[in-house]
Protein backbone atom coordinates (compact mmCIF):
# COMPACT_ATOMS: atom_id res chain seq x y z
CA UNK A 1 0.00 0.00 0.00
CA UNK A 2 1.78 3.00 -1.32
CA UNK A 3 -0.15 6.11 -2.35
CA UNK A 4 1.77 9.25 -3.62
CA UNK A 5 1.15 12.31 -4.70
CA UNK A 6 2.74 13.91 -7.83
CA UNK A 7 3.03 17.55 -9.18
CA UNK A 8 4.97 17.20 -12.20
CA UNK A 9 6.15 20.53 -13.84
CA UNK A 10 2.75 22.18 -13.09
CA UNK A 11 1.42 25.43 -14.15
CA UNK A 12 -1.51 27.13 -13.84
CA UNK A 13 -2.51 30.93 -14.11
CA UNK A 14 -5.71 32.82 -13.95
CA UNK A 15 -6.97 35.71 -16.34
CA UNK A 16 -8.40 38.52 -14.39
CA UNK A 17 -11.88 39.42 -15.12
CA UNK A 18 -11.74 43.51 -15.16
CA UNK A 19 -8.26 43.79 -16.55
CA UNK A 20 -7.63 40.92 -18.37
CA UNK A 21 -4.36 40.43 -16.29
CA UNK A 22 -2.70 37.10 -16.55
CA UNK A 23 -1.60 35.98 -13.63
CA UNK A 24 0.98 33.21 -13.40
CA UNK A 25 0.50 31.58 -9.93
CA UNK A 26 2.59 28.30 -10.74
CA UNK A 27 5.09 27.36 -13.36
CA UNK A 28 7.00 24.44 -13.87
CA UNK A 29 6.32 23.38 -10.37
CA UNK A 30 7.15 19.98 -8.99
CA UNK A 31 6.52 18.28 -5.93
CA UNK A 32 6.12 14.79 -4.66
CA UNK A 33 4.89 13.49 -1.57
CA UNK A 34 6.76 10.09 -0.23
CA UNK A 35 4.65 7.56 0.65
CA UNK A 36 3.08 8.13 4.26
CA UNK A 37 3.93 11.20 4.60
CA UNK A 38 2.19 14.81 5.57
CA UNK A 39 3.43 17.27 3.68
CA UNK A 40 2.33 21.36 4.82
CA UNK A 41 2.09 24.02 3.16
CA UNK A 42 2.62 27.38 4.36
CA UNK A 43 2.96 30.83 3.01
CA UNK A 44 1.02 34.36 2.79
CA UNK A 45 -2.52 34.31 1.25
CA UNK A 46 -2.24 34.56 -2.26
CA UNK A 47 0.06 32.41 -3.04
CA UNK A 48 -1.54 29.40 -4.26
CA UNK A 49 -1.57 26.91 -1.69
CA UNK A 50 -5.05 26.29 -1.85
CA UNK A 51 -5.11 26.18 -5.91
CA UNK A 52 -2.35 23.53 -5.30
CA UNK A 53 -4.60 21.62 -3.01
CA UNK A 54 -7.49 22.16 -5.99
CA UNK A 55 -5.30 20.98 -8.41
CA UNK A 56 -5.21 17.52 -6.46
CA UNK A 57 -8.55 17.36 -5.73
CA UNK A 58 -9.64 17.54 -8.96
CA UNK A 59 -11.85 21.18 -8.49
CA UNK A 60 -9.17 22.51 -11.17
CA UNK A 61 -6.96 21.33 -14.12
CA UNK A 62 -3.48 22.40 -14.11
CA UNK A 63 -3.05 24.46 -17.67
CA UNK A 64 0.66 22.47 -18.07
CA UNK A 65 2.32 19.61 -16.59
CA UNK A 66 0.84 16.73 -14.55
CA UNK A 67 -0.92 16.01 -10.97
CA UNK A 68 -1.40 12.82 -9.94
CA UNK A 69 -3.22 11.13 -6.53
CA UNK A 70 -2.48 7.39 -7.01
CA UNK A 71 -3.13 4.72 -4.35
CA UNK A 72 -2.85 0.91 -4.65
CA UNK A 73 -5.40 -1.76 -3.71
CA UNK A 74 -8.55 -0.94 -2.91
CA UNK A 75 -8.36 2.34 -1.80
CA UNK A 76 -7.03 3.51 -5.09
CA UNK A 77 -7.49 6.97 -5.24
CA UNK A 78 -9.83 7.37 -2.45
CA UNK A 79 -9.74 11.18 -1.23
CA UNK A 80 -10.66 12.60 1.79
CA UNK A 81 -11.08 16.65 2.09
CA UNK A 82 -11.31 18.74 5.00
CA UNK A 83 -12.34 22.27 3.91
CA UNK A 84 -12.07 25.34 5.96
CA UNK A 85 -15.82 25.16 6.60
CA UNK A 86 -17.16 21.88 7.40
CA UNK A 87 -19.00 21.74 4.12
CA UNK A 88 -21.93 19.49 5.54
CA UNK A 89 -25.34 18.91 4.41
CA UNK A 90 -27.36 20.74 6.74
CA UNK A 91 -30.94 18.79 5.89
CA UNK A 92 -29.00 15.61 6.06
CA UNK A 93 -28.14 13.73 9.78
CA UNK A 94 -24.73 14.00 11.48
CA UNK A 95 -24.61 9.90 10.33
CA UNK A 96 -26.18 10.62 7.25
CA UNK A 97 -23.94 12.78 6.31
CA UNK A 98 -21.36 10.55 6.44
CA UNK A 99 -22.81 7.67 5.31
CA UNK A 100 -23.59 9.63 1.81
CA UNK A 101 -19.72 9.28 1.62
CA UNK A 102 -19.13 6.00 2.73
CA UNK A 103 -21.87 4.77 -0.10
CA UNK A 104 -20.45 7.10 -2.82
CA UNK A 105 -16.77 5.18 -1.93
CA UNK A 106 -18.31 2.01 -2.24
CA UNK A 107 -17.95 1.04 1.58
CA UNK A 108 -20.30 -0.04 3.51
CA UNK A 109 -22.16 2.95 5.20
CA UNK A 110 -22.46 1.43 8.31
CA UNK A 111 -19.23 1.64 9.11
CA UNK A 112 -20.05 6.07 9.84
CA UNK A 113 -20.85 5.38 13.45
CA UNK A 114 -17.40 3.66 14.07
CA UNK A 115 -16.52 7.14 12.51
CA UNK A 116 -18.23 9.27 14.84
CA UNK A 117 -17.37 7.53 17.78
CA UNK A 118 -13.79 8.10 16.26
CA UNK A 119 -14.23 11.91 16.59
CA UNK A 120 -16.18 11.35 20.26
CA UNK A 121 -19.50 12.38 18.29
CA UNK A 122 -20.99 9.17 18.79
CA UNK A 123 -24.49 10.43 20.97
CA UNK A 124 -24.56 13.26 17.81
CA UNK A 125 -25.48 10.48 14.98
CA UNK A 126 -29.38 11.78 14.60
CA UNK A 127 -28.73 15.32 15.01
CA UNK A 128 -28.57 17.78 12.40
CA UNK A 129 -25.44 19.80 11.61
CA UNK A 130 -27.02 22.90 12.85
CA UNK A 131 -27.52 22.15 16.49
CA UNK A 132 -23.98 21.01 16.58
CA UNK A 133 -21.18 24.00 17.36
CA UNK A 134 -18.81 24.87 15.40
CA UNK A 135 -15.97 22.09 16.58
CA UNK A 136 -18.34 19.70 16.47
CA UNK A 137 -19.46 20.16 12.43
CA UNK A 138 -15.93 20.28 12.01
CA UNK A 139 -15.50 17.40 13.49
CA UNK A 140 -17.77 15.46 11.53
CA UNK A 141 -16.20 16.62 8.82
CA UNK A 142 -13.12 15.18 10.19
CA UNK A 143 -14.87 12.06 10.53
CA UNK A 144 -16.12 11.78 7.07
CA UNK A 145 -12.34 12.19 5.56
CA UNK A 146 -11.28 9.27 7.48
CA UNK A 147 -14.08 7.54 7.36
CA UNK A 148 -13.66 6.22 4.12
CA UNK A 149 -10.23 5.19 4.43
CA UNK A 150 -8.62 7.68 1.94
CA UNK A 151 -5.55 6.50 0.37
CA UNK A 152 -5.00 10.22 0.23
CA UNK A 153 -5.94 13.33 2.32
CA UNK A 154 -6.02 17.11 1.97
CA UNK A 155 -7.00 19.38 4.73
CA UNK A 156 -7.76 23.08 3.87
CA UNK A 157 -6.68 24.99 6.82
CA UNK A 158 -8.88 22.24 8.44
CA UNK A 159 -9.19 24.01 12.17
CA UNK A 160 -8.53 28.15 11.08
CA UNK A 161 -11.81 29.23 11.75
CA UNK A 162 -12.10 27.52 15.35
CA UNK A 163 -10.93 29.08 18.43
CA UNK A 164 -7.68 28.45 19.96
CA UNK A 165 -8.42 25.77 22.39
CA UNK A 166 -10.84 23.54 20.01
CA UNK A 167 -8.25 23.74 16.92
CA UNK A 168 -6.24 22.25 19.31
CA UNK A 169 -8.02 19.80 20.27
CA UNK A 170 -8.94 18.43 17.18
CA UNK A 171 -5.09 18.90 16.08
CA UNK A 172 -4.76 16.07 18.76
CA UNK A 173 -7.84 14.18 16.84
CA UNK A 174 -6.05 14.55 13.73
CA UNK A 175 -2.55 13.56 14.79
CA UNK A 176 -4.09 10.14 16.33
CA UNK A 177 -6.42 9.34 13.51
CA UNK A 178 -3.43 10.02 11.16
CA UNK A 179 -1.19 7.67 12.91
CA UNK A 180 -3.82 4.85 12.47
CA UNK A 181 -2.89 4.37 8.91
CA UNK A 182 -0.43 5.16 6.21
CA UNK A 183 -1.60 7.55 3.72
CA UNK A 184 -0.26 10.41 2.30
CA UNK A 185 -1.63 14.13 2.72
CA UNK A 186 -1.06 17.71 2.11
CA UNK A 187 -2.33 19.99 4.63
CA UNK A 188 -2.55 24.14 3.78
CA UNK A 189 -2.48 26.40 6.55
CA UNK A 190 -1.69 29.88 8.05
CA UNK A 191 -0.35 28.77 10.83
CA UNK A 192 2.79 27.57 11.80
CA UNK A 193 2.33 25.62 14.65
CA UNK A 194 0.07 23.79 12.97
CA UNK A 195 2.18 22.50 9.96
CA UNK A 196 5.23 21.69 12.47
CA UNK A 197 3.21 19.65 14.69
CA UNK A 198 1.04 18.34 12.42
CA UNK A 199 3.83 17.66 9.23
CA UNK A 200 6.91 15.64 8.45
CA UNK A 201 7.86 18.33 6.01
CA UNK A 202 7.01 22.24 6.36
CA UNK A 203 7.13 23.59 2.60
CA UNK A 204 7.35 27.59 2.61
CA UNK A 205 5.58 28.64 -0.67
CA UNK A 206 6.21 32.40 -1.86
CA UNK A 207 6.41 34.95 -4.83
CA UNK A 208 4.67 34.57 -8.42
CA UNK A 209 5.00 32.17 -9.66
CA UNK A 210 4.94 30.58 -6.47
CA UNK A 211 8.26 28.28 -5.79
CA UNK A 212 9.02 26.44 -2.52
CA UNK A 213 11.58 29.14 -0.65
CA UNK A 214 12.28 27.42 2.31
CA UNK A 215 11.35 23.40 3.40
CA UNK A 216 11.69 21.71 6.94
CA UNK A 217 11.95 18.12 8.07
CA UNK A 218 10.03 17.50 11.18
CA UNK A 219 11.76 14.34 12.55
CA UNK A 220 9.82 14.47 15.81
CA UNK A 221 8.09 10.82 16.31
CA UNK A 222 4.76 10.62 17.22
CA UNK A 223 2.49 11.56 19.13
CA UNK A 224 4.01 15.01 19.46
CA UNK A 225 2.83 17.42 21.56
CA UNK A 226 2.10 20.74 21.31
CA UNK A 227 4.54 22.09 24.14
CA UNK A 228 7.95 19.99 22.61
CA UNK A 229 10.74 22.77 22.27
CA UNK A 230 11.95 20.83 19.06
CA UNK A 231 8.86 21.68 17.58
CA UNK A 232 8.93 24.96 19.23
CA UNK A 233 12.03 25.45 17.78
CA UNK A 234 10.94 24.73 14.15
CA UNK A 235 8.16 26.91 14.53
CA UNK A 236 9.81 30.09 14.77
CA UNK A 237 12.06 29.58 12.19
CA UNK A 238 8.94 28.91 9.82
CA UNK A 239 7.59 32.30 11.41
CA UNK A 240 10.50 34.31 10.90
CA UNK A 241 10.79 33.02 6.88
CA UNK A 242 7.35 34.07 7.00
CA UNK A 243 7.67 37.84 8.04
CA UNK B 1 -66.79 42.04 20.10
CA UNK B 2 -65.89 45.51 22.18
CA UNK B 3 -62.59 45.91 24.18
CA UNK B 4 -63.59 48.31 26.95
CA UNK B 5 -61.80 51.56 27.49
CA UNK B 6 -62.37 53.58 30.05
CA UNK B 7 -59.70 56.32 30.28
CA UNK B 8 -58.71 56.63 33.74
CA UNK B 9 -60.11 60.19 35.36
CA UNK B 10 -57.35 62.53 35.96
CA UNK B 11 -58.04 65.27 38.56
CA UNK B 12 -55.62 67.37 36.71
CA UNK B 13 -55.18 67.26 33.36
CA UNK B 14 -52.01 68.34 31.98
CA UNK B 15 -50.39 68.36 35.28
CA UNK B 16 -48.50 64.89 34.06
CA UNK B 17 -48.25 65.30 30.30
CA UNK B 18 -45.03 62.48 30.41
CA UNK B 19 -47.05 59.35 31.73
CA UNK B 20 -48.10 56.84 28.42
CA UNK B 21 -51.69 56.63 27.98
CA UNK B 22 -53.69 53.82 29.29
CA UNK B 23 -52.67 50.87 27.28
CA UNK B 24 -55.32 49.11 26.25
CA UNK B 25 -55.37 45.13 26.79
CA UNK B 26 -56.82 43.30 23.90
CA UNK B 27 -57.97 39.61 25.05
CA UNK B 28 -55.22 37.77 23.05
CA UNK B 29 -58.28 35.45 21.79
CA UNK B 30 -59.67 38.23 20.53
CA UNK B 31 -56.45 39.23 18.25
CA UNK B 32 -55.94 35.81 17.22
CA UNK B 33 -59.57 35.80 15.64
CA UNK B 34 -58.82 39.26 13.98
CA UNK B 35 -56.93 37.99 10.52
CA UNK B 36 -59.52 35.02 9.66
CA UNK B 37 -62.43 37.87 10.54
CA UNK B 38 -60.70 40.03 8.33
CA UNK B 39 -61.07 37.61 5.55
CA UNK B 40 -64.23 36.78 6.26
CA UNK B 41 -65.28 40.22 6.62
CA UNK B 42 -64.20 40.11 2.58
CA UNK B 43 -66.10 36.97 1.74
CA UNK B 44 -69.48 38.47 3.24
CA UNK B 45 -69.23 41.66 1.76
CA UNK B 46 -68.46 39.56 -1.76
CA UNK B 47 -71.63 37.61 -0.81
CA UNK B 48 -73.99 40.61 0.06
CA UNK B 49 -72.80 42.85 -2.64
CA UNK B 50 -73.11 40.06 -4.98
CA UNK B 51 -76.88 39.43 -3.57
CA UNK B 52 -77.91 43.20 -4.08
CA UNK B 53 -76.18 43.54 -7.17
CA UNK B 54 -78.92 40.31 -8.30
CA UNK B 55 -81.75 41.63 -6.56
CA UNK B 56 -81.32 45.29 -8.00
CA UNK B 57 -80.96 43.86 -11.52
CA UNK B 58 -83.56 41.13 -11.49
CA UNK B 59 -81.90 39.35 -14.16
CA UNK B 60 -81.37 35.45 -15.36
CA UNK B 61 -77.58 36.53 -15.90
CA UNK B 62 -77.13 37.33 -12.35
CA UNK B 63 -78.28 34.75 -10.53
CA UNK B 64 -78.98 35.42 -6.65
CA UNK B 65 -76.77 33.59 -4.13
CA UNK B 66 -79.60 31.44 -3.20
CA UNK B 67 -79.94 30.13 -6.80
CA UNK B 68 -76.27 29.48 -6.57
CA UNK B 69 -76.30 27.80 -3.10
CA UNK B 70 -78.55 25.34 -4.57
CA UNK B 71 -76.73 24.56 -7.66
CA UNK B 72 -73.98 24.03 -5.28
CA UNK B 73 -75.44 21.55 -3.39
CA UNK B 74 -77.05 20.05 -6.25
CA UNK B 75 -73.89 19.47 -7.52
CA UNK B 76 -72.17 18.28 -4.68
CA UNK B 77 -75.02 15.18 -4.46
CA UNK B 78 -73.93 14.26 -7.95
CA UNK B 79 -71.80 11.54 -8.34
CA UNK B 80 -70.83 13.10 -12.10
CA UNK B 81 -69.29 16.38 -9.62
CA UNK B 82 -66.51 14.12 -8.18
CA UNK B 83 -65.60 11.79 -11.43
CA UNK B 84 -65.44 14.92 -13.09
CA UNK B 85 -63.12 16.78 -9.90
CA UNK B 86 -60.93 13.16 -10.40
CA UNK B 87 -60.56 13.44 -13.94
CA UNK B 88 -59.31 17.48 -13.99
CA UNK B 89 -57.24 16.66 -11.11
CA UNK B 90 -55.02 13.52 -12.24
CA UNK B 91 -54.86 15.35 -15.66
CA UNK B 92 -53.42 18.28 -13.80
CA UNK B 93 -51.13 15.85 -11.69
CA UNK B 94 -49.68 13.90 -14.55
CA UNK B 95 -48.99 17.10 -16.91
CA UNK B 96 -47.12 18.63 -13.46
CA UNK B 97 -45.20 15.80 -13.05
CA UNK B 98 -43.92 15.93 -16.61
CA UNK B 99 -43.35 19.21 -16.54
CA UNK B 100 -41.54 18.92 -13.03
CA UNK B 101 -39.22 16.70 -14.05
CA UNK B 102 -38.68 18.24 -17.07
CA UNK B 103 -37.79 21.54 -15.16
CA UNK B 104 -36.00 19.94 -13.28
CA UNK B 105 -33.29 18.85 -15.53
CA UNK B 106 -33.53 21.80 -18.09
CA UNK B 107 -33.37 24.48 -14.35
CA UNK B 108 -30.38 22.74 -13.13
CA UNK B 109 -28.56 22.42 -16.63
CA UNK B 110 -29.36 26.10 -17.77
CA UNK B 111 -27.93 27.03 -14.20
CA UNK B 112 -25.11 24.90 -14.70
CA UNK B 113 -23.87 25.40 -17.88
CA UNK B 114 -23.84 29.13 -19.82
CA UNK B 115 -24.07 27.33 -23.10
CA UNK B 116 -27.51 24.96 -21.92
CA UNK B 117 -29.01 28.30 -20.17
CA UNK B 118 -28.49 30.37 -23.70
CA UNK B 119 -29.77 27.59 -26.01
CA UNK B 120 -33.00 27.40 -23.49
CA UNK B 121 -33.59 31.18 -22.91
CA UNK B 122 -35.58 31.67 -25.57
CA UNK B 123 -37.65 28.42 -25.10
CA UNK B 124 -38.52 29.90 -21.44
CA UNK B 125 -39.11 33.18 -22.66
CA UNK B 126 -41.24 31.75 -25.65
CA UNK B 127 -43.04 29.80 -23.08
CA UNK B 128 -43.35 32.44 -20.90
CA UNK B 129 -45.24 34.43 -23.24
CA UNK B 130 -47.24 32.47 -25.28
CA UNK B 131 -51.23 32.22 -23.60
CA UNK B 132 -52.55 29.41 -21.76
CA UNK B 133 -55.32 29.94 -24.23
CA UNK B 134 -53.21 29.22 -27.13
CA UNK B 135 -51.46 26.12 -25.71
CA UNK B 136 -54.52 24.70 -24.99
CA UNK B 137 -56.33 25.36 -28.74
CA UNK B 138 -52.64 23.97 -29.91
CA UNK B 139 -52.79 20.70 -27.85
CA UNK B 140 -56.59 20.49 -28.47
CA UNK B 141 -55.98 20.92 -32.62
CA UNK B 142 -52.69 18.42 -32.11
CA UNK B 143 -53.89 15.38 -29.82
CA UNK B 144 -57.51 15.33 -29.78
CA UNK B 145 -59.22 13.88 -27.17
CA UNK B 146 -56.46 11.73 -26.18
CA UNK B 147 -55.19 11.83 -22.23
CA UNK B 148 -52.27 13.33 -23.93
CA UNK B 149 -53.80 16.74 -24.79
CA UNK B 150 -54.66 17.89 -21.51
CA UNK B 151 -51.60 16.25 -20.01
CA UNK B 152 -49.41 18.63 -22.39
CA UNK B 153 -51.48 21.58 -22.77
CA UNK B 154 -50.87 21.72 -18.45
CA UNK B 155 -46.90 20.93 -19.13
CA UNK B 156 -46.27 23.33 -21.63
CA UNK B 157 -48.15 25.91 -19.15
CA UNK B 158 -46.26 25.13 -16.54
CA UNK B 159 -42.85 24.24 -17.14
CA UNK B 160 -41.38 27.43 -18.59
CA UNK B 161 -42.25 29.45 -14.51
CA UNK B 162 -40.77 26.04 -12.92
CA UNK B 163 -38.02 25.94 -15.15
CA UNK B 164 -37.18 29.99 -14.58
CA UNK B 165 -37.52 29.26 -10.52
CA UNK B 166 -35.37 26.21 -10.54
CA UNK B 167 -33.03 27.61 -12.60
CA UNK B 168 -32.86 30.70 -10.29
CA UNK B 169 -32.47 28.59 -7.29
CA UNK B 170 -29.34 26.70 -8.92
CA UNK B 171 -27.70 29.50 -9.41
CA UNK B 172 -27.78 30.29 -5.49
CA UNK B 173 -26.92 26.61 -5.08
CA UNK B 174 -23.83 26.76 -2.66
CA UNK B 175 -20.45 25.99 -4.56
CA UNK B 176 -18.65 24.38 -2.13
CA UNK B 177 -21.35 21.52 -1.27
CA UNK B 178 -20.40 21.14 -5.36
CA UNK B 179 -17.20 20.68 -4.96
CA UNK B 180 -17.63 18.45 -1.45
CA UNK B 181 -19.92 16.28 -3.79
CA UNK B 182 -17.11 16.20 -6.19
CA UNK B 183 -14.54 15.09 -4.37
CA UNK B 184 -16.20 12.21 -2.49
CA UNK B 185 -17.04 10.94 -5.30
CA UNK B 186 -21.10 10.98 -4.96
CA UNK B 187 -23.41 9.58 -7.20
CA UNK B 188 -25.96 11.32 -9.67
CA UNK B 189 -28.73 10.37 -7.67
CA UNK B 190 -26.69 11.36 -4.55
CA UNK B 191 -26.31 14.39 -6.11
CA UNK B 192 -29.79 14.90 -7.13
CA UNK B 193 -31.67 13.45 -3.93
CA UNK B 194 -29.47 15.27 -1.49
CA UNK B 195 -27.80 17.92 -2.70
CA UNK B 196 -29.65 19.62 -5.67
CA UNK B 197 -33.50 18.68 -4.59
CA UNK B 198 -32.71 19.72 -0.65
CA UNK B 199 -31.32 23.27 -1.87
CA UNK B 200 -33.64 23.65 -4.87
CA UNK B 201 -36.66 23.40 -2.11
CA UNK B 202 -37.52 27.12 -1.82
CA UNK B 203 -37.60 27.43 -5.23
CA UNK B 204 -39.49 24.55 -6.10
CA UNK B 205 -42.25 25.43 -4.13
CA UNK B 206 -42.36 28.54 -5.20
CA UNK B 207 -42.21 27.30 -8.63
CA UNK B 208 -44.85 24.92 -8.25
CA UNK B 209 -47.40 27.10 -6.61
CA UNK B 210 -47.15 29.63 -9.93
CA UNK B 211 -47.42 26.12 -12.20
CA UNK B 212 -50.06 25.04 -10.19
CA UNK B 213 -51.91 28.27 -11.03
CA UNK B 214 -51.34 28.39 -14.23
CA UNK B 215 -52.02 24.66 -15.01
CA UNK B 216 -56.09 24.57 -13.13
CA UNK B 217 -56.22 28.18 -15.64
CA UNK B 218 -55.19 25.96 -18.87
CA UNK B 219 -56.98 22.75 -18.01
CA UNK B 220 -60.42 24.38 -17.77
CA UNK B 221 -59.82 25.56 -21.19
CA UNK B 222 -58.90 22.70 -22.50
CA UNK B 223 -61.64 21.12 -21.54
CA UNK B 224 -64.08 23.52 -22.86
CA UNK B 225 -62.65 22.89 -26.35
CA UNK B 226 -61.85 19.32 -26.30
CA UNK B 227 -62.79 17.33 -23.70
CA UNK B 228 -65.95 15.70 -22.95
CA UNK B 229 -64.99 14.88 -19.03
CA UNK B 230 -63.55 16.94 -16.36
CA UNK B 231 -64.33 20.54 -14.37
CA UNK B 232 -64.15 22.42 -17.91
CA UNK B 233 -66.05 20.84 -19.34
CA UNK B 234 -68.90 20.78 -17.37
CA UNK B 235 -68.51 24.13 -17.06
CA UNK B 236 -69.30 24.17 -20.85
CA UNK B 237 -72.21 22.15 -20.12
CA UNK B 238 -73.84 24.36 -17.69
CA UNK B 239 -73.09 27.29 -20.16
CA UNK B 240 -74.63 25.89 -23.25
CA UNK B 241 -77.61 25.09 -20.81
CA UNK B 242 -77.95 28.61 -20.15
CA UNK B 243 -77.87 27.99 -16.88
CA UNK B 244 -75.39 30.99 -15.64
CA UNK B 245 -76.06 29.49 -11.10
CA UNK B 246 -74.72 26.21 -12.71
CA UNK B 247 -71.87 28.41 -13.88
CA UNK B 248 -71.27 29.91 -10.95
CA UNK B 249 -71.36 26.89 -8.72
CA UNK B 250 -68.73 24.94 -10.42
CA UNK B 251 -66.13 27.86 -10.40
CA UNK B 252 -66.96 28.42 -6.68
CA UNK B 253 -66.18 24.86 -5.91
CA UNK B 254 -63.06 24.30 -8.09
CA UNK B 255 -61.71 27.25 -7.07
CA UNK B 256 -62.40 26.18 -3.34
CA UNK B 257 -61.28 22.70 -4.20
CA UNK B 258 -57.94 23.74 -5.78
CA UNK B 259 -56.89 26.22 -2.92
CA UNK B 260 -57.40 23.10 -0.25
CA UNK B 261 -55.25 21.09 -2.47
CA UNK B 262 -52.76 23.68 -2.86
CA UNK B 263 -52.62 25.33 0.69
CA UNK B 264 -52.73 21.66 2.42
CA UNK B 265 -50.60 19.77 0.08
CA UNK B 266 -48.01 22.06 -1.20
CA UNK B 267 -47.69 23.67 2.89
CA UNK B 268 -47.68 20.04 4.43
CA UNK B 269 -44.63 19.20 1.67
CA UNK B 270 -42.81 22.75 2.65
CA UNK B 271 -43.29 22.24 6.49
CA UNK B 272 -41.71 18.59 5.46
CA UNK B 273 -38.77 19.40 3.28
CA UNK B 274 -37.61 22.26 5.64
CA UNK B 275 -38.08 20.02 9.31
CA UNK B 276 -34.04 20.91 9.75
CA UNK B 277 -34.43 24.45 9.53
CA UNK B 278 -37.11 24.49 12.43
CA UNK B 279 -34.48 22.57 14.72
CA UNK B 280 -32.27 25.25 13.72
CA UNK B 281 -34.19 28.20 14.71
CA UNK B 282 -34.28 27.13 18.08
Amino acid sequence: MSATVELHRVGKSFTGVRDQRTEHVFEDFSLTVEPGELVALVGASGTGKTTLLHMVAGLERPDTGEVRATGTGDMDGRLGVVFQQPRLLDWLSVRANVEIALRSAGLDPGLADRALEDVGLSEYGDKYPSVLSGGQRQRVAVARAFAIDPAVVLLDEPFSALDELTGRRLRLLLQDLWTRQSRVGLLVTHSPAEAVFLADRVLVLAGRPATVVHEYRVDAPRPRTPEDPELFDLHRRVVADLL
Amino acid sequence: MSVQTQAPERKNPGQRPHRPPPRRRADPRALRWRGPAAAASFLVLLVGGWQVMALSMDSVLVPGVDQIGAEIVRLLGEPRFYSDLGVTFQRVALGFALAFVAALFVGIAMGRSPLARRFFEPAVLIGLTVPGLVWALLCVIWFGVDLINPVMAVALSSAPALTLSIYQGTRATDAQLLEMAHVYRFSTYDRLRNLWLPSLAPALFGGARLGLSLAWKVIVLVEIFGMSSGVGASINGEFAAQNVAGVLAWTVLFALVMALLEYGLLQGLENRAGRWRKVSSV
